[in-house]
């Protein structure tokens, strides 16, 4: 379980006079969800990338369980954010030439020269926990559904301290995305992991115990217990 | 990581094997010139080793060891009979044996000559040769079998102009293979060419030496009743006498000797190391050739793997954002590529013995002189020096995707 504290933090872009992200000061509690919403270009990418450690902020300090990670090198970043975070993206970013489930096991190949064992039993029941049979099937047949699904089974696999999704119900049918939002708030409050979603889509942040939205790169509104029956 | 390459690979199949092709066929082409050009060298080196030193009439030295060593007919210079007497009769000399042309039968050329170069050949077939004028030994590669009637053509085989009438030869023996154009010829005691050239009206000689092949006043050959040396006083000229001297020393004193006015010795070997460096001159335009196309593949290769990589970029991105290190993402692009450049390399290799061996086969039936086509250590560091190549530029690639940030190709 990982708990977050942003201090000061700023993040500058070149050609932009405003900074794309400035956050004096957050904190996520482990365990905690958290929905973040805003209008577009508000910051919400920028500040799913800080927390993940895919950027550097320009300045601040973003503590995970009192860990800055904005003072490690790249590579340390990417070992960090292997062992931590678990990502779920628009795009789902599943391999098309693999299987489901070498796609689950696909981060922790490159990791491992050869995979722990016990990795693959349990990327076959993380599977079978988002409902998707664990076959030989490519993942290019799959339906935009199922693939998600499968990406967030990939986010679990090295049981991460926080899953970090972004927008992960926005390219999917009404159907799939209440599917996907059950799953991520479901498997998320099982394992006790901390998750915090950029989400438009109110029947996934609306299932979340904290919103916060951000304009123009600042917290404009922070709610706790936005839906008090959610939250257990 | 090799599951995620060879699915990468399987997922672009075509345009993979476009691209192993492309380099296999400009690999090949590089393997096939350095292999044909050393086969054509060792082939002609090893059909010229048996023939010490070769002595004709003044004229182009080239000519006459094409024409002796290698029968590449061509109209000589008759030497004078003399000579071919004097040279026999050189305490020297292990032996002189007279090569006449002219006739062929079936596109094989009659080669008359004496009893003593045949046995210095080596016979398969067959023993005591020219034990009548009537005899024919027949080279390792002509299809004639024991016993066969030849009848031979007048003319060099390319030009064969009519039917000698009345002479006849049987095949009595056959020669061990020697690997060399006179594989495809036939020979006939040299008195045989001499006589059936008192009927024809052709002249294969070179008037302004004043040696004439034929015609003329009357000749005793019928008379003697043995083929061969000793020669009598007014033995007729020949184009070229192949001389076997006794030592080394010997045969630079009748190199010295014979190099005279009318008369021209030469060592084939170093008429062929003349004529080596003009294939080197040819080989250095093919291999300039080769690695220009090896350049433009190279080329291609490389605008490939950026276009495709930049169609990954966010692939790439990917790998990073879900915790692939770095070095494993440069590790992907630069073995998936040394992967495809190596299969075409090792295709090459393949299609270029392959091909130099074809062509090897075709010019052997040719000229009967076998081109012994080998890959070499040299052919395979050669082919690991492309690998090498290969491998430094595609760092270049590998490096553009190690350097990519993930948040930034994940947005793009």
């Amino acid at each position: 379980m990982l708990g977050l504290e942003i201090e000061a933090v700023a993040v500058r872009y070149p050609d932009l006079a405003a900074p794309a992200l400035e956050l004096p000061r957050l904190s996520v509690a482990p365990g905690e969800s958290l929905a973040v919403t805003g209008p577009s270009g508000a910051g919400k990418s920028t500040f799913i990338n800080v927390i993940a450690g895919l950027e550097r902020a320009t300045e601040g300090a973003i503590r995970w369980n009192g860990e800055d990670i904005g003072g490690l090198s790249e590579a340390a970043r990417d070992r960090w954010r292997a062992r931590n975070v678990g990502l779920v993206m628009q795009d789902f970013h599943l391999f098309p030439g693999l299987s489901a489930i070498e796609n689950v096991l696909l981060p922790a190949r490159f990791r491992h020269l050869r995979l722990p064992d016990g990795l693959r039993e349990r990327a076959a029941a993380l599977l079978a926990s988002v409902h998707v049979d664990a076959g030989e099937r490519r993942i290019g047949t799959f339906s935009r559904g199922e693939m998600q699904r499968v990406a967030i089974a990939r986010a679990l696999l090295s049981r991460p301290g926080v899953i970090v999704a972004d927008e992960p119900t926005a390219s999917l049918d009404t159907e799939s995305a209440r599917a996907v939002a059950t799953l991520l708030t479901g498997l998320a409050r099982e394992t006790g992991t901390t998750l915090i979603v950029v989400s438009h889509d109110p029947r996934l942040s609306d299932r979340l115990g904290r919103r916060i939205t951000l304009v123009g790169g600042r917290c404009a509104d922070d709610a706790a217990d936005v839906a008090p029956g959610r939250r257990q | 990581m090799i599951r995620f390459i060879l699915a990468d690979l399987r997922l672009h199949a075509v345009g993979v094997l476009v691209i192993v092709l492309l380099i296999a066929c400009s690999t090949a082409l590089g393997m096939a010139v350095r292999m044909e050009e050393r086969a054509l060298r060792l082939g002609s080196a090893r059909a010229a080793d048996r023939f010490d030193l070769v002595v004709g009439a003044a004229g182009s030295e080239t000519q006459l060891v094409l024409s002796s060593v290698f029968l590449q007919a061509a109209p000589l210079p008759l030497v004078s009979g003399k000579v071919l007497k004097a040279l026999a009769e050189d305490e020297r000399v292990e032996f002189a044996a007279p090569v006449g042309f002219g006739d062929s039968f079936l596109g094989h050329p009659l080669v008359g000559t004496t009893a003593e170069f045949v046995e210095s050949l080596g016979l398969a077939e067959g023993a005591d040769p020219f034990g009548t004028p009537g005899e024919a030994i027949v080279g390792a590669g002509v299809p004639l079998e024991a016993g066969y009637e030849i009848r031979p053509m007048h003319g060099l085989p390319s030009q064969e102009a009519g039917e000698h009438e009345g002479v006849v030869y049987r095949v009595a023996g056959r020669l061990a293979p020697t690997s060399t154009p006179w594989d495809r010829a036939i020979l006939v005691p040299i008195e045989g060419v001499w006589q059936a050239h008192e009927h024809g009206g052709e002249e294969d000689g070179d008037d302004g030496h004043g040696h004439e092949a034929h015609g003329g006043e009357a000749h005793d050959d019928h008379a003697r009743d043995r083929l061969g040396p000793p020669w009598p006083e007014d033995v007729r000229g020949v184009p070229a006498i192949i001389v076997k001297p006794r030592t080394i020393a010997n045969a630079y004193q009748l190199r010295g000797d014979y190099r005279t006015e009318t008369t021209l010795a030469v060592f084939p070997g170093e008429v062929l190391t003349r004529l080596y460096s003009t294939l080197g001159d040819a080989r250095r335009v093919l291999t300039v050739i080769a690695l220009g196309t090896q350049a433009l593949a190279a080329a291609a290769v490389l605008l490939v793997a950026m276009a495709h990589l930049a169609q990954r970029r966010r692939q790439i991105g990917a790998l990073r954002a879900f915790g692939a290190p770095r070095l494993a993402v440069f590790g992907v692009v630069w073995s998936e590529l040394l992967l495809i450049v190596g299969a075409g390399v090792a295709l090459g290799v393949a299609l270029g013995y392959a091909g130099a061996k074809a062509l090897a086969l075709v010019l052997g039936r040719q000229s009967g002189m076998s081109l012994p086509v080998t890959l070499e250590p040299s052919d395979l560091a050669f082919a690991a020096a492309l690998l090498a190549v290969a491998a430094v530029i595609a760092v270049a690639p590998a490096i553009w995707a190690y350097r990519q940030s993930p948040a930034a190709a994940l947005r793009g």
